[in-house]
């Protein structure tokens, strides 16, 4: 069984992004990258399989500017067997990405698809559900357990109520929530190793895919910046500006 | 700025070096701020918890050096020590202590790769790898004498006082080693010890392989230090400890053999310590955006403004000194033993004035165990001592410029 996971790489999570003056964008200019979050629980998900002797290879695909190859390399380095880096140096949108993918999904026809549930620097939550409707396979979203029967996948997702378990047939997509897994890190000498693993390089055009944007930025702009507290003398005087200033009482 | 140049470091350095800020940001930070008060109760082996070693498992931090032949790892060669200082500087900033603990593996498995023979590498290799708990040691400092030794001139009076002695197919050492890195804790040392009494030390100094379970051989103290107390220094007595023949490692020429230890052990270290003045520019940093004095935040007060940009311009010029320095080794260039000599000496005095600014910009916070700058401060301290002092230092850098007069005041006039 093969496993195509797809990885992203976003700002580092640990950094903090600003605004850039114009409100064109957030400043990107030398802000450390790293692979998304959720599509390291994704990789590690697809790597936990093959341990298990469930999946036989697993192909990570990106798409973005040529830095990407460290995302991919540290998906290589996570386990994954070879990498596909589609170059696009402007910001591609979710049905861009998810036409790319299926062309991808065409071509080596993997059993299962794996995707974080989102992308962290833009947040859209939506590549996996178009993708799945592009392929017109099955969608587990969100996923918090993943079981992999014979030919059937059962998936607990993490929906507003609480737990829904599903079952799909294969082949399927899969997006990673936070609790699925606890992503290993890529350790020094798998590092080194996956230095031999190959990576191909491949453009949109070769997959006969257009880049242009359907979505507009209006604007960009910095949350609000929280107010400083204040020391109150007293509970009374807290209970009293509570009431009459916070309105929360 | 602060942080190493990602665009002077080749894909995997960057992919090795954020493997090992995740292992210190999500593992060793928050066992070191939970337990920085704790640093004086703890016993030698509640110091540094399993969960620690288990994360330097997960991304194979312990056994860097290790050739592939043997289970290791295979870094580029033209970039090993360089690609040593990055992630050894990483894990400082974490903790120094954990640092030196796990860089001495590096170290002395380089050593081990160089000069021991193939049938004991291939014995002690794995073994290192299986066992997360193996650690290794390089003993060379004794009660008379350490770095002091280095002396412009060489006499017999300065050699090792530990000695050891053929006796059929054994050696036979007796002697004492102190203040040795991991001495408390490991299970494989290499020992140095004089085998000719009749020459200086760099003739007459032979080095050993000495397993923990050596009779004759005991573990008498574990150290306690001012700084860098994750990593449980000991000391050592041999009392008639017989080690089989083939354990000699080097006959007589130990001492400059070392030089593939000490060069890449001085850019490591001097790394490290780069790693503690990071750690004191990141926390400060983020103090005086946060703490409010007179009504500001503290950057707005023009006098820590400035105190911060000297902590900056401090931290390149020795990231800039040890990249020239490491580069120099990596390539076998012939100032590269001046230039790590040059590297320790700076990143000891240049971090310790980073610290002292990171220590007086937190006020009475800084002073406070609670607040985890103290020890900062103490981790660069002690390393103005560790791996050869100042003045020592600056004496072999001297002495390799101008080998036949500089600092020769003392000996015979030639
Ligand atoms: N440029 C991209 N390259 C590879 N995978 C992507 C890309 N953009 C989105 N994805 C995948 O789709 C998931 C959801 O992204 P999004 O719909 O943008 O929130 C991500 O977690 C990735 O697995």
């Amino acid at each position: 069984m093969k496993i195509l996971v797809a990885v992203k790489m976003v700002t580092d999570p640990n950094v903090k992004v600003r605004a850039l003056t114009d409100g064109t964008g957030p400043d990107l200019a030398s802000v450390k990258m790293a692979m998304n979050p959720f599509d390291e629980i994704a990789v590690e998900e697809a790597v936990r399989l093959k341990e298990a002797g469930l999946a036989t290879e697993i192909v990570a695909v990106s798409i973005g500017p040529a830095k990407a190859s460290d995302t991919l390399r540290t998906a290589l380095a996570m386990g994954a067997d070879r990498g596909i880096l589609i170059r696009a140096d402007q910001a591609v949108e979710p049905l861009a990405v998810a036409k790319l993918l299926r062309a991808v999904a065409d071509e080596e026809a993997p059993d299962l698809v794996l995707t974080g549930k989102q992308a962290i620097d833009d947040d859209s939550n939506q590549t996996g559900q178009m993708l799945a409707a592009l392929l017109g396979w099955g969608q587990a979203t969100f996923a918090s357990r993943v079981k992999l029967g014979d030919g059937t996948l059962e998936v607990t997702r993490e929906v507003d109520g609480g737990l829904q378990t599903i079952g799909l047939s294969l082949p399927a997509v899969v997006t990673a929530d936070l609790r699925l897994n606890e992503p290993r890190y890529a350790s020094l000498p798998n590092i080194m190793k996956a230095k031999k693993k190959p990576i191909a390089e491949k453009s949109p055009a070769d997959y006969g895919v257009s880049l242009e944007p359907r979505l507009r930025v209006i604007r960009v702009e910095e949350p609000p910046t929280r107010q400083a507290g204040i020391k109150v003398g007293s509970a009374a005087e807290l209970v009293q500006r509570l009431h009459n200033e916070a309105g929360v009482l | 700025m602060i942080h190493a140049d990602d665009g002077s470091l080749s894909e995997e350095q960057r992919l090795m070096r954020d493997s090992c800020r995740s292992y210190i940001d999500d593992v060793v930070t928050p066992f070191i701020r939970a337990n920085w008060q704790r640093e004086w109760d703890m016993t030698p082996g509640e110091r540094l918890s399993p969960e620690i070693l288990q994360g330097a498992e997960q991304i194979g931090v312990r056994t860097l050096g290790v050739p592939e032949e043997f289970g290791g790892i295979d870094l580029d060669r033209e970039s090993e020590v360089r690609t040593f200082a990055l992630i050894s500087e990483e894990i400082a900033r974490g903790d120094s202590g954990l640092s030196d603990k796990l860089v001495q593996n590096w170290k002395v498995s380089i050593l081990l790769r160089e000069f021991a023979p193939k049938h004991l590498q291939a014995k002690w290799f794995p073994r290192l790898l299986e066992d997360p708990q193996f650690l290794l040691a390089h003993c060379l400092t004794e009660p008379r004498g350490a770095s002091d030794r280095w002396l412009p001139y060489n006499v017999p009076e300065a050699s090792m006082n530990t000695r050891a002695v053929l006796d059929g197919d054994h050696w036979v050492i007796n002697g004492r080693k102190q203040f040795i890195s991991n001495g408390y804790d490991a299970s494989l040392y290499v020992v140095y010890a004089n085998t000719n009494p009749k020459v200086g030390m760099l003739q007459g100094t032979s080095s050993f392989l000495v397993p923990r379970d050596t009779p004759g051989f005991t573990v008498t103290k574990c150290n306690e230090t001012m700084g860098c107390r994750f990593m449980n220094n000991g000391e050592l007595v041999f009392e008639d400890c017989r080690i089989p023949a083939d354990h000699l490692l080097v006959k007589d020429q130990a001492m400059g053999s070392a030089g593939q230890y000490f060069r890449a052990g001085k850019i490591i270290q001097a790394a490290k310590n780069l790693g503690v003045g990071v750690a004191c520019f990141e926390r400060t940093a983020d103090y005086v955006q946060n703490y409010v004095q007179g009504g500001r935040i503290l950057i707005k007060h023009q006098a820590v403004a400035i105190r911060l940009a000297d902590m900056a311009t401090r931290i390149e010029a020795v990231r800039a000194l040890v990249e020239r320095a490491s580069k120099a080794v990596d390539e076998n260039h012939p100032d590269a033993d001046i230039l790590c000599n040059m590297a320790k000496v700076y990143a000891s005095e240049e971090i310790m004035k980073v610290a002292t600014h990171a220590l007086e910009l937190h006020g009475g916070n800084g002073a406070m165990l609670e607040f985890g700058i103290e020890k900062l401060f103490r981790d660069a301290a002690i390393f103005l001592h560790m791996d050869a002092t100042v003045d020592v230092s600056n004496m072999k850098i001297i002495k390799n410029m101008f080998p036949k007069t500089a600092g020769k005041y003392a000996g015979p006039e030639e």
